[in-house]
């Protein structure tokens, strides 16, 4: 009688048969890549990265378009919506890599000058979408295009505008309108006093990066000069610019503003509170959706104008193609034909996608200048000059990696807050700055 | 005669004889645990240990070799004296709460009560729920307008909305805040160093020492204690290691803020080299950590080898 038995597993035995195992499957692979990868080739692939934006319908809008104009051509688009937190470690990530998306979008400051050796030149694009489409504006200009050879990195796609917002109904109690610093001061602090502080943050995050320069160069400061050669930043003006704020946050402010992140002061304002934000219009998209009758009470404007001019930081949005993208001809025709939809993207933003060419979309604006869901209708009609009052970080010069720095770093931010919480003078406070603004320049200068 | 046949044996190949050896075999089996460490870790320390001496960076990537430069002006900036102060704050700050509420809390789960299993089930949440999240819920308790803490504090007239503390907007509670999460996240794993611990004891031990008329206290503090030390010890190393180089809290919480109260080296690290581009800088920052941590590290296994009894 034959007695089946379980062989007996021994050392040898396994380390044999796991190798090869282990040996079949690596090598599995290998043998099925060609018909694979002859598979793969047949379908085209287009592949996009960027933030999820503010406004979750221009997202849905994208990705039909997207998938739109890739059932038109045959092509495969994935786009991939990240938080924009993580757009600066996700471009370091493809870059140090060399693989990753074809088209990588950036917000605000950093991505174009600084991957600039990564990205493909762009300028015959842009120069074709000039021609047909008219000029880029100064804001579009700033962080896309590169001085020294007149080329450009990555392609415009829009900036994003600051305008004020104030609650009507309290400011036509005080009789007062915040149109320029001084009133915002006054006023503020008259409204502080029926609990209704102004609300703009002191924390550390994109808002007061942006707003607290273009109040900065509101007084005629500037952190660098238009070459972007020299730091200016230690000037009568700013010492007079934060002189300012301080004054500001005492009078007319809270604490609370030091904590803040980039929806704070939306909350602020929905929540009744604040009395005047410095914001892009999600915050009164948000408040639209939340509570109607509030929303109609709040006004957009123009930032408030400051002793040397009327103007506001923006954030302007790139898409960039990767030297390394695999399909760089697919991306170039895909933004050809997104600049030639440009009103449509306009449109499902619901305005907060500000045009980079002259006539992007012409004017009057759709939307802005009649906005069926605001009372009164026009009421964010101002917002169609905003080109005009907009800059990015670097004014009144470039963007490069050093006016990054100094921005990620929250220098500006934090020479605000040291003068307004009294850990310094406002002539200490530009001191610390300039010295930090200094170190980060002389260290850029040697490495670009 | 009979002649018995002498057994053939098969001649036993080189490899076969090889592997038959304990030693070969241990070393084999133990290979791809230490290639994965010297590809993981140690490749991409020596990777950082060359930026940070050289001129790297994302907008010109260059291996020009620029000695010690980095770490000059890194200590030349006041605000990096800032960040390394927070950073020995916030690790030695959260890892002191971390162990005493972990210390209260394996007390509480060694004594039987109903539902003790489910409540040491739960207790682990803290430590599972990814950080992300956990550090959200908690931004949103430590938020400005909708704190819920402050809502109860105002509610029960203990403060008014005025006088509400400012968490995150006040350097001191903001720094405060960012240990609260973190011990918060590291006692669980508290609770379970010390359970570990203290049922090792033998109960004989326990008991011999209560006979002797040792109370609570001196049970505690004379015989435990001494007794789990090195256990703790070893978990304390963890501890501290993680949150030396933890960015996470800082980052979702505070972004440095506010005026860089809560900046600490992970996060700085992680805003020169990743954000700004200028990886030689950011590479010089995080290699502070090094021997930091190193000397922690030796310090702890020196005194556990010393208390091993």
């Amino acid at each position: 009688m034959e007695i089946s038995r379980i062989p007996r597993v021994t050392r040898r035995r396994f380390l044999k048969e796991t190798g090869l195992t282990l040996g079949a499957a690596g090598v599995a692979p290998l043998i099925s890549a060609p018909f694979v990868s002859s598979a793969l080739a047949d379908t085209k692939t287009l592949t996009i990265v960027q933030w999820s934006h503010f406004v979750p319908e221009y997202d849905k809008w994208f990705d039909d378009f997207t998938k739109d104009w890739g059932s038109k051509n045959k092509i495969e688009v994935t786009v991939d919506h990240i938080p924009v937190a993580n757009v600066a470690a996700r471009a370091a990530a493809e870059a140090s890599a060399g693989s990753g998306h074809d088209l990588f979008g950036w917000n605000g400051a950093g991505g174009a000058h600084l991957y600039r050796k990564f990205l493909v030149d762009v300028t015959s694009l842009v120069e074709s979408v000039e021609k047909k489409y008219g000029k880029v504006s100064v804001i579009g200009r700033q962080i896309g295009y590169n001085q020294d050879d007149k080329t450009w990195s990555a392609f415009p796609d829009f900036y994003i505008n600051f305008p004020s917002m104030y609650r009507k109904s309290m400011w036509d109690e005080i009789g007062m309108k915040p149109d320029t610093w001084d009133n915002v001061r006054i006023g503020g602090a008259k409204l502080k006093a029926k609990g209704h502080p102004i609300g703009i943050s002191l924390g550390h995050s994109n808002d007061p990066n942006t707003t607290w320069r273009g109040l900065l160069w509101s007084f005629g400061g500037a952190l660098q000069d238009a070459e972007a050669k020299s730091i200016v930043l230690n000037s009568k003006e700013t010492v007079e610019a934060v002189k300012f704020v301080a004054a500001l946050y005492n009078e007319a402010m809270s604490p609370e503003v030091l904590s803040w992140d980039d929806s704070s002061n939306n909350r602020y304002l929905v929540a009744g509170i604040g009395s005047l934000i410095v914001n892009p219009i999600s915050a009164y998209r948000t408040y639209q959706k939340a509570n109607k009758k509030g929303a109609d009470d709040t006004f957009v404007m123009e930032p408030p104008k400051g002793p040397a001019r009327r103007i506001m930081g923006g954030a302007s949005e790139f898409y960039g193609i990767w030297k390394f993208a695999k399909n760089k001809e697919g991306a170039i025709e895909f933004l050809k034909y997104y600049a030639d939809h440009w009103p449509e993207a306009f449109k499902a933003s619901e305005g907060y996608n500000n045009p980079c060419f002259a006539n992007l979309v012409p004017k009057p604006m759709p939307i802005l200048s009649n906005d069926p869901t605001s009372t009164p209708n026009d009421k964010l009609a101002v917002l169609q000059n905003s080109d005009e009052w907009s800059a990015s970080p670097g004014y009144p010069g470039p963007s490069w990696p050093a006016v990054d720095e100094v921005y990620n770093d929250f220098v500006i931010c934090d020479m605000m807050a040291k003068a307004a919480t009294g850990a310094m003078t406002a002539e200490e406070s530009v001191k610390w700055a300039t010295q930090q603004a200094e170190a980060i320049f002389k260290k850029w200068h040697g490495k670009t | 005669m009979a002649v018995i046949a002498e057994p053939v044996t098969k001649p036993v190949s080189r490899l076969h004889f090889m592997l038959d050896r304990r030693e070969v075999l241990e070393n084999i089996l133990i290979a791809p645990a230490i290639i994965y460490v010297l590809l993981l870790v140690g490749l991409p320390l020596l990777l950082a240990m060359y930026y940070s001496v050289s001129a790297y960076t994302i907008y010109n990537p260059t291996w020009q070799f620029v000695g010690l430069a980095n770490f000059t002006q890194i200590i030349d900036n006041p605000n990096f004296l800032q960040t390394l102060g927070n950073t020995f704050i916030f690790t030695f700050g959260s890892q002191l709460l971390g162990l005493v509420l972990g210390k209260f809390g394996a007390f509480l789960l060694l004594r039987p009560f109903p539902g003790r299993k489910i409540v040491r089930a739960l207790i682990i949440l803290p430590f599972a729920v990814p950080v992300a999240l956990a550090t959200i819920a908690w931004q949103w308790m430590f938020d400005s307008l909708y704190s819920v803490i402050n809502w109860t504090l105002i509610a029960a007239s203990i403060v008014t909305r005025e006088d509400a503390p400012n968490w995150l907007g006040n350097p001191y509670l903001a720094m405060l805040c960012v240990i609260i999460i973190n011990a918060w996240r590291f006692f669980p794993f508290a609770i379970v160093i010390f359970l570990a611990g203290i049922t090792a004891i033998p109960q004989d031990i326990i008991d011999a020492a209560t006979v002797d008329g040792a109370g609570f206290w001196r049970r505690n503090y004379q015989i435990i204690l001494p007794m789990i030390l090195p256990i703790v010890a070893i978990g304390l190393i963890f501890g501290i290691v993680f949150t030396f180089t933890d960015l996470s809290i800082v980052f979702l919480l505070t972004m440095g803020g506010p005026v860089g109260a809560t900046s600490v080296l992970g996060f700085a690290g992680f805003q020169t080299g990743i954000v700004s581009g200028d990886v030689s800088h950011g590479a010089a920052i995080s290699l502070f950590m090094l021997p930091v941590l190193l000397v922690v590290v030796i310090i702890t296994l020196r005194f556990i080898r010393r208390r091993e009894i």
